[in-house]
């Protein structure tokens, strides 16, 4: 036990002399560099040692990636397993897969939850500072879909000015994308057609295997064409380049043997794209990379971009620009809207749902019974999904509406019950008083019950609102660009999370504390009267 | 004006009220006494429709209340609660309204009266009952026997034909009762009608223009109060009267 201890913390502290050491070759080796002059890392020698390859991926990106078996629920299928277990035996090793959260993967990757992340990764600028790439193992067309009746559209970038387009998050199709289109956010693959169909887009931008599956089977949606090309690689740790030079080599050895063409074969998406793998060089894996073509006598030097790349310009970590702590701020205007609005319906509505089930006819007492038990019982991320997309066909709101309408509904159910514990609190003889006055219920209710009720719920009222704040993040799945939303996609530019991660951090803080304070007060005031 | 016509009342098997019949007249203060359990505060609630009954009936002037719940008897209901004001043994002010809006409140929003009317009826009211110096105060700020006081006021401000009293001296502290006694005196001597559930014997004997004894569920005696006090009929009023 003492023993190998020991030998992890040796291996560790080996390994973080070749992470921190040096610092460079982990980037210049990305572009292929020659390791002659390298010294080991040891991220090779631990693989072999485990006798494992974690590699990462999400099991819900679906097929043909990496997907749940229909014939063996549980197992997993897809072009990734096959190409995994492929480079797993050319390293004399096993291959594991390990489920992550696909928007987490780098952090994932660099936290050493695995090894390499292997899942439709998709070379793009801000990930060539993260992580190591591989050449590619497949290469696909960012291609461009519309609905059928929409003749606007060409398959030409600059004619999408002032569209608006659906991709996903931080993919490739939202690089092609930026500064030509107002770009439409989403997490997963089917929203985005489904939204195009519904109108609430003018098209989507996605990889040419996506739209195959979600796209093309929509009869409303027609493919107006390809924009650009896009590589699926391998990516690793900057520090593990034992492992990634392997892996490179292995990947050589799968292609040139037409392993990987059976591998693409089998899952029906191998096509005359792939044919370049084939004879792909260092000077292909730069330009993949960003990087300036190598000049002579220059190996491995960080290039520029190349010409007409918008945008970032370093692939290093930079800081934020005044600009984007603008959008940040806007970002959070974004979230305190969408919660005051929720919240200004969730009261109202709360306290009727209260009245109702404490003072209702009985059958209306049990509609707001099985309101309540009904939004407490389900996910609100669930709810919005339903409100958003299930309903589509049936009413088209707009992602604000949806989203205010959504959490308003939802806490609605929360109100009802603390308003109701705060009715309930209120002494049965402040009631009676009042009716012995002659007033009727209702009025005894508004003038009496009410307003001592609210002040002994206001403490979980504004316990709430802190949280709706927090919740309001969830509205991102329905392409809402709120602050949290605001931070994830900073924190791909800046590639750095710490910095934006604070500030947002700071922003939902600034907006809850003074809400907290304030409450405090009313509460104090109330409790003296 | 308040008649009670072979009134019962039972809460599961247990009857609380069996048979009652009787009539209050105006201007006449007419004491309830009798054991704990004996009935008195029931027959006071069912008076103003806090609590509903079996069978029989309760006519206030025309207004008539029969057995069944608040909905059918709604509109004689509130018609009967504006006319029969109602002080309870726990005060019950309304905890977010300070002595003057507590008794301006059912002026205004039941009968209709200007805010500014009502004030100034408010607070003459509050100097009839010794605290036109408490008006901003908050219930928990005042003592038991000020709040009694309020309470009174606040029926008072509705101008009701007759004031029915729920034991209200009994959650005071013994040095709180007199204030609160000495109001309804005063109260007794303008001719105001009144109902009072009391344990007061003093009280009832001198305010008083008649006292029943309610035992069982029934009135067992009914009479001026001396004779009541003094010559029982019954032998359970001699044994509550403690003259065994």
């Amino acid at each position: 036990m003492g023993l190998a201890a020991c030998m992890a913390v040796a291996a560790i502290a080996v390994q973080s002399c070749g992470g921190n050491g040096s610092g460079a070759p982990g980037r210049d080796a990305g572009a292929a560099a020659p390791s002659g002059a390298r010294r080991p890392d040891g991220s090779l020698a631990r693989v072999r040692a485990a006798g494992v390859l974690r590699w990462g991926g999400d099991v819900q990106g679906g097929a043909p990636y990496v997907y749940d078996d229909p014939d063996h629920p549980g197992q997993n299928k897809g072009f990734e397993v096959d190409l995994a277990i492929a480079l797993a035996r050319e390293l004399g090793v096993r291959a594991e897969f390990v489920q992550n959260d696909w928007s987490a993967l780098v952090p994932s990757l660099e936290r050493n939850t695995f090894d390499v992340i292997l899942n439709g990764f998709e070379v793009t600028r801000p990930r060539v500072g993260r992580v190591r790439f591989s050449p590619p193992y497949y290469v696909f067309a960012a291609r461009l879909m519309a609905r059928r009746d929409d003749a606007r559209i060409r398959a030409d970038v600059n004619s999408l000015r002032g569209m608006r387009i659906g991709t996903l998050t931080n993919s490739f199709s939202e690089e092609v994308l930026k500064g030509h289109a107002e770009i439409v956010g989403y997490e997963g693959t089917e929203e985005p057609y489904a939204d195009c169909v519904a109108g609430r887009t003018d098209g989507v931008l996605l990889d040419d295997i996506i739209a195959t599956i979600y796209g093309v089977p929509k009869p409303e949606l027609r493919v107006v064409g390809d924009l650009a090309d896009g590589f699926y690689a391998i990516a690793g740790r900057p520090a593990d380049e034992d492992l990634g030079v392997a892996l490179d080599a292995a990947l050589a050895r799968i292609i040139a043997s037409g392993e990987l063409e059976r591998i693409l074969k089998r899952e029906n998406i191998y096509n005359d794209r792939q044919l370049g793998l084939r004879t792909w060089s260092a000077d292909d894996q730069r330009r993949m990379l960003g990087l300036s073509p190598a000049a002579p006598g220059q190996t491995g030097a960080l290039g520029g971009p190349p010409p007409g790349a918008a945008g970032v310009s370093s692939t290093a970590p930079h800081r934020m620009t005044l600009g984007q702590v603008w959008m940040f701020i806007q970002g959070a205007g974004i979230t305190l809207l969408l919660s005051i609005l929720a919240m200004g319906l969730a009261v109202p509505l709360g306290l009727a749902l209260a009245v109702s089930r404490l003072y209702g006819p009985k059958f209306v007492a049990r509609l707001a019974d099985l309101y309540v038990e009904f939004y407490r019982g389900t996910p609100v991320l669930l709810q919005l999904y339903v409100l958003y997309y299930g309903l589509a066909s049936i009413i088209r709101l707009d992602a604000v509406t949806a989203a205010v309408l959504g959490l308003g509904m939802n806490y609605a159910a929360y109100e009802a019950e603390v308003y109701r514990a705060g009715i309930q609190a209120v002494p049965k003889g402040q009631l009676e008083a009042a009716l012995s006055l002659g007033m009727t219920t209702p009025l005894a209710l508004r003038r009496v019950v009410l307003p001592q009720a609210f002040r002994l719920a206001l403490p979980s009222v504004t316990n709430d609102f802190i949280a709706l704040l927090k919740d309001s993040s969830l509205v991102s799945v329905i392409t809402v660009v709120e602050l949290t939303k605001r931070m994830t996609i900073v924190a791909v530019d800046t590639r750095s999370y710490v910095v934006p991660g604070l500030l947002c951090a700071f922003l939902y803080f600034a907006m809850s504390y003074p809400l907290s304070i304030l409450a405090k007060r009313l509460e104090e005031r109330l409790a003296r009267s | 004006m308040i008649t009670i016509d072979k009134l019962q009342k039972k809460f599961g098997d247990r009857v609380v009220l069996s048979d009652i019949s009787v009539t209050f007249e105006k201007g006449k203060v007419v004491s309830l006494i009798g054991p704990s359990g004996g009935g008195k505060s029931t027959l006071l609630r069912c008076v103003n429709g806090l609590e509903t009954f079996d069978a029989g009936s309760i006519t206030v002037d025309d207004l008539k209340l029969e057995p069944g719940d608040a909905k059918k008897n709604k509109h004689a209901l509130l018609a009967i609660r504006q006319r029969v004001g109602m002080v309870f043994q726990q005060w019950n002010l309304f905890s977010h309204r300070t002595a003057l809006g507590n008794v301006m409140e059912a002026p205004v929003h039941v009968k209709g009266v200007s805010p500014a009317q009502a004030t100034e009826r408010a607070k003459a009211l509050l100097d009839r009952v010794g605290l036109s110096h408490r008006m901003g105060a908050y219930p928990h700020e005042m003592s038991g026997g000020e709040q009694q006081r309020v309470a009174i006021a606040r029926a008072l401000a509705m101008d009701p034909e007759a004031l029915l009293l729920d034991e209200p001296t009994s959650a005071l502290d013994p040095e709180r009762v007199g204030e609160v006694l000495d109001v309804l005196r005063k109260l007794a001597k303008e001719g105001q009608t009144m109902l009072v559930v009391t344990h007061e014997m003093r009280f009832a004997r001198e305010a008083s223009h008649r006292t029943l004894v309610l035992h069982g569920g029934a009135i067992i005696e009914d009479g001026p109060p001396e004779q009541v006090m003094d010559h029982p009929t019954h032998e359970r009023t001699r044994a509550f009267l403690g003259k065994g």
